[in-house]
């Protein structure tokens, strides 16, 4: 690749990173009349070009390929968006308010200013009209509707889960991604996004960012960009802001206390085929908030990878692999993790620690599952645990409390939060109530990061609140 | 990829495919260790070393069989060190989801 002369942009608002935190800030300051530019350091991909969770869109959006892991025992395998748009464009869509118990024991336990649940909602709200957060008008996929069976056996509570879906009057639904809805709108209300543009690292004088250094790349040519900003928002995910506030040498209650809601899984053989196009919507919240039930992507090649996780001879339920759906129990993990940037490598040391509290919820996380499918009519149950047994009825989910071990339990995770928590106790959070980095006027972060805690339900809608509340906050603060 | 990783890969496909389909798996391989962060590249490179050691001396001795492959798979699979266990689980979820996606109708 050639290099070319350095260029120099200047920006009244610089937002680093297009997600849901990204997105959100940049629509709202844009919005308000702020001169935003928002910089992503991947490409900027048609919502409509890729299959979801096809290998192409593996290739194309997720880093790394979704080949990225948290180091410990066990390992926790996880998946982050690479592109315009971020997370959003490859999770499954759904959408969960953060429950309000949850946002005042925060409030209380890192001392979050305005952080009440009627705060929080009223920003949700306002969300979910954007995104057109919605419920499927007509009855769910079979995938989907074999959970609430099950549940409803078992009287269990299940809920359908909304999804920032929008749907025609065809019942057809788009995952309405921050490609499709915050960012054309920031950029009608005059925000520029540049893609293809990595932030190396913030460029600082005393208590103050006065820009930041980037690599461009355009044509297969990378050229070397500094970008001059009045106000930085790194929104970069729970990962990847860590990780640059680390290589520019802030690093006081940064990166430390990361957390995850680790995801064990079952491939579940039914007697009938089952759809494969979508992420089924019903989830069992009957353990909830700290273990919950669901499904998963469920296309023929997850079909296989969830058949050869357990070890098992797998090969005739493959033959019949449109008989077989993916599901998962995640828990809210007791543990934690650290997300470290280390001079001379690209990706950050992410590592994880899980309790013995953990592993034991994991374990009763699958037996419920196991439960749960077996009551929904399936015949055969694969565990993401290597050597763990294949489940034919119910007397034999007792084997599984013994084969969930660290050494056996292959375990993965979409949801990381809480890098760079936030509050007023200093000795607890990398940034105050509103995301303002200690120690710095002029610099922000508004994602996944802050959440102080793994909120137990998909974060997308908790990140889009807070970026929200973060923003105004900074506009009236200006 | 390294030598061991090719090995383990062309034994991990499925044997009914033809070379175009295996050496398109292969490249896919390839690409996502490429693009792996490079600590768990380079971990994973130690081992694929460490491991294909005596491989490498069997062949040098011309007694290394890649058929032997398949049984030293299967010892690594159920190895109690997680670390062994996960490499072949590494290269055997990509090469199955490969399979699967880019060759839905051989497979």
């Amino acid at each position: 690749m050639m290099k070319t002369p350095e260029a120099t942009l200047d920006a009244d608002v610089l937002v680093i990173g297009s997600g849901a935190g990204g997105a959100a800030t940049a629509a709202t300051l844009a919005a308000a009349g702020r001169d935003v530019t928002v910089v992503e350091e991947g490409p900027w991909i048609d919502p409509d070009a890729l299959e979801p969770f096809s290998l192409a869109e593996m290739a194309a959006k997720y880093r790394h390929r979704g080949l990225a892991a948290a180091l410990g025992n066990p390992a926790i395998a996880f998946a982050e968006g690479r592109c315009v748009g971020g997370s959003t464009e490859i999770n499954s869509g759904l959408y969960h308010r953060l429950p309000g118990a949850l946002a005042e024991s925060w409030r209380d336990e890192y001392a979050i200013d305005e952080f009440g649940s009627d705060t929080l909602d009223s920003y949700a709200e306002r969300i979910e009209n954007e995104l057109a957060v919605s419920r499927l008008p007509g009855a769910p996929p079979p995938s989907s509707a074999l959970l609430e069976r099950g549940a409803t056996k078992l009287g269990w509570q299940a809920v359908e889960y909304a999804r920032v879906f929008r749907y025609d009057t065809a019942g057809r639904g788009v995952k309405q991604t921050m490609t499709r809805t915050l960012l054309p709108r920031a950029v009608e209300a005059g925000a520029t996004v540049i893609p293809n543009c990595r932030v190396r690292r913030l460029v600082r004088h005393g208590g103050r960012v006065i820009g930041v250094r980037c690599e461009r790349t355009e044509d297969g040519e990378a050229e070397d960009l500094t970008i001059r900003a009045e106000h930085v928002f790194v929104c970069a995910g729970a990962i990847q802001t860590p990780a640059l506030l680390h290589r520019s040498g802030i690093r006081g209650g940064i990166g430390s206390g990361l957390k995850v809601h680790p995801m064990i899984k079952i491939a579940a053989r039914f007697p009938h085929p089952v759809d494969h196009g979508g992420v089924p919507m019903q989830v069992i919240t009957e353990f909830g908030p700290n273990l919950s039930i669901g499904g998963s992507a469920s296309r023929r090649g997850q079909v296989a990878m969830a058949l050869a996780d357990s070890s098992a001879d797998y090969r005739e339920a493959m033959d019949n692999w449109e008989n077989v759906s993916v599901y998962y129990a995640a828990i809210r993990s007791e543990g934690r993790g650290r997300v470290v940037a280390l001079p001379g490598l690209r990706a950050p040391i992410v590592t994880y620690r899980l309790t013995e509290g953990d592993m034991s919820r994991l374990a009763r996380g699958l037996v419920h599952l196991g439960e749960v499918l077996l009551a929904s009519g399936a015949t055969e149950l694969y565990p993401s645990v290597a050597d763990g047994p294949v489940v034919r009825g119910h007397d034999e989910l007792a084997a599984w409390w013994d084969a969930v071990t660290r050494n056996r339990t292959n375990l993965m995770t979409v949801h990381l939060t809480s890098s760079v928590r936030m509050g007023e106790d200093r000795s607890r959070t990398g940034a105050d109530s509103f995301g303002r980095v200690w120690g710095f006027d002029n610099l922000r972060v508004s994602d996944a990061s802050l959440v102080p805690d793994a909120p137990g339900v998909n974060p997308q809608g908790t990140i889009m609140a807070i970026a929200a509340r973060n923003s105004d906050h900074f506009l009236a603060d200006a | 990829m390294l030598w061991l990783e090719r090995e383990v890969v062309a034994t991990l496909v499925s044997p009914t495919l033809d070379d175009h389909q295996r050496a398109e798996i292969e490249t896919y391989v390839d690409d996502s260790l490429r693009s792996m962060p490079e600590h768990l590249r380079a971990g994973m490179a130690a081992e694929s070393i460490l491991f294909g050691a005596w491989p490498r001396v069997q062949g040098a001795l011309g007694h290394y069989d890649r058929g032997s492959m398949n049984a030293r798979l299967e010892r690594w699979k159920a190895s109690r060190f997680d670390p062994v266990r996960q490499y072949v689980r590494l290269l055997q979820s990509l090469v199955l989801f490969a399979e699967h996606e880019l060759t839905p109708a051989a497979s």
